[in-house]
């Protein structure tokens, strides 16, 4: 038949289970593992030096443990029963790795090697049988390093062992009274593990130590902890085992000490492992309860003013947001209305000064030489006219996109979009026409030289024809080649006039053309800009307000069930937290220390 | 100038500068006239560790425990005095309380101090400060210019009282001042007989823990009760151990296994059981063991006895301890209390004018040559520092590590004369020149060998 500790720490590992707490939970199934195996540990601590080692020595009349006057001790030493005397260590097989849960090897050793090799690196910890009768009925004496050592690694293996005893002997010796250190361990010890007895140890060396024992029981008794306190001789018990004394065994304290291990401890195993699972289950079942409490009575007040405070600040919100949409859209028209006047003036500034450039050159120049250069000039400067102004425009839009945003309800991250440029944008313009260059060849020239002297000819001859020369006569000649020769000038000077003229009037044609085509790009991005904005901020607006509406909604919902909910979840509460107290009254029927848990 | 004559100009001028300040004047003063006085050791340790009576045993007389600070000054007369507030101090009378000497302090139900002045070799060149075991560090050291802390086993609580003593910039770099002592020598080996050797041991032990050996000058095991049975064994005490050294050693045995045993009815002597309980108190159980051990194998006349106790029980080697790393260290410890308390005083009351001053004690910690030294030893005893082995015995005999006499430095264990000496030193000089100069030694070992060189050149004006 299952003991009756066991259903009530199976249902506390249930309950935990319920609540998840899995920390809880495998620290109640490994005190549940350890109850269940039959062996009885009985851990010895103590400050360093205190006589622990030789109080297990005395205790079954052996040398098991090594004991010295400087520290000797340096990892637990289990003393358990065996039919014949044998020792073994137990190594960490993983190098570096931690006392627990890493796999370990244990190495058969010779019985009187034990201490000497348990130095080295790695032990984890000694394991020692001998045969003795006190040992028979599954008592485990674990010997452990000294509390407070320096060498912090000894404490921690100490404290390790703690976790698995069923029972502590602290060791205190008799030259002085409890200190503060061992109270405080005291202490410790009472949480891991309710059965201490703390044992006076070297009273053989100390003429005072009745006094001391009173003054130590004393500080118990203040500290409000129940530990039976016994003084002992472990000197006197060697001794007295060496010659045989039975008066001297009584005189070392002995008896008492085993009567209280083979009576208090191993016959009362029962009612030591109820005491034990009592006092795990109680502290686990505690922690339990104080989240779900807090929880019932968060319940009761504060969570109707939250929703309904969350309820109106969900309401205040959407109004908001509609109040501020209307002045960012307002903002988005203003400016970018002013963005594409302002860009146009810009353009038509560049393209102005472009020409009187132009003009400037042709009044000079002539077309017929070097006008691809002059093409390629041209083409140049409105480029970069073209691309300034149009990254002015990006620029303005950018800005005006920030200004908008800074005018929206809310801030968020993905507020001004990432780019307001228009896919097809900047198509080129129409190529600049080559004006017509008539050019002036070699045959009109001969020709307009011929009617220039015609004329020349003529006049002179007629002159001279009356001084009685002839009408071809050298002067008529000579004039004929004048006129000949300025009628061609005139000519060509005309010819380059009219050069200028058409070469001007391309130039104006060109940007013309381009300013048409130019601006009309410009104003077309600029409305695809707005629009873009208009889109993108309208979207996140509409998102926003969905958002703000559905938290006013269930917030509204929220308030509305909060109160069913609320009774739901409180009779749950309420039902669990029962649950839990009962379970409680029957750890505590087990034995374990009296604590106040009400509902 | 030497390090005391720069410190002792330090705190004049500071008085010049503070002097329209009373409380930094007061607090000037106090460490003005303590630079003069001896060297103020304190005793500090846990409760019931034996503070009081290893006090005693230094001194050479019991005195009745206090629940409070108690100083023993050398004095031509015996008086005590307390203190208590601000005011004038009460001179009290000192009784007799059965083999004690009691200072008459019921009129006081607290006091901060209590001063006795006691005629005693040992007070001559040092003031004790036996501390209660509740005091905080700054309140034990407050007042000490060194300390003596005793302990069992070193223990983590321990590592932390001597760690916060060392606590302060320039207590760090001049950790000179403390001596740990292991008390209760004789419980430590469950008193058997030769418990004492063994917590000898136990003290060499810790002599060499990384752990202890940064804190500490010294580690030196003292059995309390014995030491104090070696100065004050009297006449009567003395008869009684005899007799029962004349019992035989297997019988004595037997009674001697248990306080109880020993203090019983049932005792195979006819002596009472009243002397029996107090030869207990006074030595213990160990005490009696080693004393009729002692007395069998011949040491039977009080004399002979007492030097065996005194040198047994580890007095002696505090005594040496007590000299080499405090008496003769006074001017360093001296220097070394008051840049602590000018210290405190330019924290506490910082001046524009005392700007300078606040330089110069920060180039006095950092440079004065005794703490050179002092951070040297502290290096080499670390391992920070690591010389070839017999390099670095010598070099921390000739820093002084063993004793700041000539002698010692030089490591004569006779009384060389001055050529000899001269000799030994220009020897050791030019090779840790050598040294210096060596290109192949790393940078730690030609500081060293500087500082040691500088030491050497420091000792040759005393023999030239």
């Amino acid at each position: 038949m299952a003991p009756p500790w066991l259903d009530v720490l199976d249902e506390t590992i249930g309950a935990c289970v319920t609540h998840r707490r899995p920390d809880l939970e495998a620290r109640l199934r490994e005190k549940r593992a350890q109850q269940l195996d039959p062996k009885l540990r009985v851990l010895v601590v103590g400050e360093s030096k205190q006589g622990k080692s030789q109080l297990v020595n005395a205790l079954l009349n052996a040398p098991v443990c090594a004991v010295g006057d400087d520290i000797t001790t340096t990892v637990p030493t289990f003393v358990q029963h065996a039919d014949t005397p044998s020792a073994a260590l137990v190594r960490n097989s993983s190098v570096g790795g931690s006392i627990f849960h890493t796999p370990t090897e244990r190495i058969a050793v010779p019985i009187d090697q034990v201490t000497k090799q348990a130095a080295a690196q790695h032990v984890v910890r000694a394991e020692i049988g001998i045969p003795r009768a006190l040992l028979d009925s599954g008592l485990v004496l674990i010997d452990t390093p000294g509390v407070g050592d320096t060498r912090s690694a000894h404490t921690a293996s100490t404290f390790a062992a703690l976790m698995q005893a069923d029972a502590v002997l602290l060791v205190s010796d008799a030259t002085g009274e409890l200190t503060s250190a061992e109270m405080t361990l005291l202490k410790k010890v009472m949480e891991a593990c309710p059965n201490v007895t703390v044992v006076v140890t070297k009273i053989d060396l100390v003429p005072s130590w009745r006094h001391v024992v009173e003054r130590n029981r004393a500080l118990l008794a203040r500290a409000g902890i129940r530990a039976k306190l016994i003084p002992v001789s472990s000197a006197l018990r060697l001794r007295a085992a060496k010659t045989g004394d039975q008066r001297l065994n009584a005189e070392s304290g002995f008896p008492e000490l085993v009567t209280c291990v083979q009576s208090d401890i191993v016959a009362s195993a029962e009612l030591l492992a109820r005491r034990a699972v009592a006092v795990v289950a109680s502290s686990a079942i505690t922690q339990l309860v104080t989240p779900l409490r807090e929880e019932l009575t968060a319940h009761d007040s504060s969570r109707t003013v939250a929703t309904i405070s969350t309820l109106q600040e969900a309401q205040r919100r959407v109004d908001e947001l509609r109040r501020r949409s209307a002045r960012w859209q307002n903002v988005l028209n203003d400016e970018m209305a002013d963005l594409i006047s302002d860009v146009e003036y810009d353009l038509r500034d560049r393209t102005r000064k472009i020409l009187r450039e132009v003009d400037k050159t042709y009044d000079e120049a002539d077309p017929a030489i070097g006008w691809d250069k002059f093409e390629q000039w041209l083409e140049d400067n409105l480029n970069e006219a073209a691309t300034t102004n149009f990254a002015w425009l990006m620029e303005r839009a950018e800005w005006v996109a920030a200004k908008v945003a800074r005018n929206f309800p809310v801030y968020r991250e993905d507020l001004i979009p990432g780019s307001v440029l228009p896919d097809d944008l900047l198509e080129p313009a129409s190529k600049l026409e080559k004006p017509k260059i008539e050019p002036f060849s070699v045959p009109q020239k001969l020709f307009t030289g011929l009617r220039g002297s015609y004329g020349g000819v003529l006049m002179f001859g007629l002159v001279t024809s009356l001084a009685g020369m002839p009408l071809i006569n050298v002067i008529s000649l000579g004039a004929g080649a004048l006129f000949g020769g300025k009628s061609i000038l005139d000519e060509s000077d005309q010819r380059l006039k009219r050069r200028q003229a058409a070469a001007k009037a391309a130039a104006q044609r060109h940007v013309d053309d381009f300013f048409m085509k130019f601006s009309k790009d410009v104003r077309d991005s600029g409305r695809h800009i707005q629009r873009s904005l208009r889109n993108h901020f309208s979207t996140l607006a509409e998102e926003l307000q969905e958002t703000l509406l559905e938290s006013a909604r269930s917030a509204k919902r929220a308030v509305q069930d909060d109160q069913t909910e609320r009774e739901r979840r409180m009779r749950e509460g309420r039902k669990e937290l029962d649950k839990l107290v009962l379970l409680y009254k029957r750890v505590q029927a087990l034995g374990g220390p009296a604590m106040e848990l009400t509902a | 100038m030497t390090l005391d004559r720069v410190v002792w100009s330090m705190l004049q001028e500071a008085l010049g500068v503070y002097r329209d300040s009373p409380r930094a004047t007061a607090w000037l003063r106090s460490h003005a006239e303590r630079y003069t006085e001896p060297v103020r050791i304190a005793v500090a340790g846990r409760s019931r560790i034996g503070k009081s009576t290893v006090v005693n045993a230094l001194v050479g007389d019991e005195f009745t425990p206090q629940n409070s600070f108690v100083w023993y000054r050398g004095g031509t007369e015996q008086r005590a005095h307390v203190f208590n507030g601000p005011g004038r101090p009460h001179e009290v009378g000192i009784g007799r309380r059965g083999s004690r000497n009691h200072v008459e302090t019921g009129q006081f139900d607290r006091s901060d101090r209590i001063v006795v002045d006691w005629p005693a070799r040992t007070l001559r060149d040092v003031v004790l400060i036996d501390t209660p075991s509740e005091a905080t560090p700054e309140q034990v050291l407050g007042d000490a210019d060194a300390l003596l802390y005793l302990m069992r086993h070193v223990q983590d609580e321990d590592l932390k009282f001597l760690q916060s003593a060392n606590d302060h910039p320039i207590a760090r770099t001049a950790a000179v001042h403390t001596v740990a002592v292991l008390a209760r020598a004789d419980e430590i080996g469950a008193g058997r007989i030769d418990a004492l050797s063994s917590a000898k041991q136990i003290a060499r032990r810790y002599r060499r823990d990384p752990a202890v050996q940064p804190l500490c000058q010294n580690v030196v095991s003292v059995a309390g009760l014995l030491a104090v049975a070696a100065k004050t064994l009297r006449e009567d005490e003395f008869a009684a151990l005899r007799v029962l050294s004349s019992l035989g050693r297997e019988e004595l045995e037997d009674h001697l296994l248990s306080a109880d045993r020993f203090a019983g009815e049932q005792f195979p002597l006819t002596m009472e059981p009243a002397v029996r309980q107090a030869l207990l108190e006074r030595f213990g159980i160990f005490g009696v063991r080693l004393i009729t051990a002692l007395i069998r194998q011949g040491f039977d006349s009080q004399v002979k006895l007492t030097g065996q106790l005194v040198q047994r029980s580890g007095l002696g080697e505090l005594r040496d301890s007590i000299a080499v790393h405090f008496v003769e260290r006074r001017e360093v410890l001296k220097a070394r209390s008051a840049l602590l308390a000018l210290d405190v005083l330019f924290r506490m009351e910082p001046r524009q004018n005392a700007r300078k001053l606040m330089a110069d004690l920060e180039r006095v910690v950092a440079s004065a040559h005794d703490f050179r030294e002092l951070r040297l030893v502290a290096a080499l005893q670390s391992g920070r520092t690591k010389l070839p082995a017999e390099l670095q015995t010598e070099a921390l005999r000739l820093v002084g590590a063993e004793g700041v006499a000539p002698l010692a430095r030089l490591g004569f264990e006779y009384e060389a004369d001055a050529r000899e000496l001269r000799e030994a030193l220009l020897d050791a000089l030019v090779r840790w020149q050598a040294l210096a100069a060596d290109v192949h030694a790393t940078h730690a070992h030609r500081k060293a060998a500087q500082i040691v060189v500088r030491t050497c050149e420091g000792l040759l004006p005393q023999f030239s």
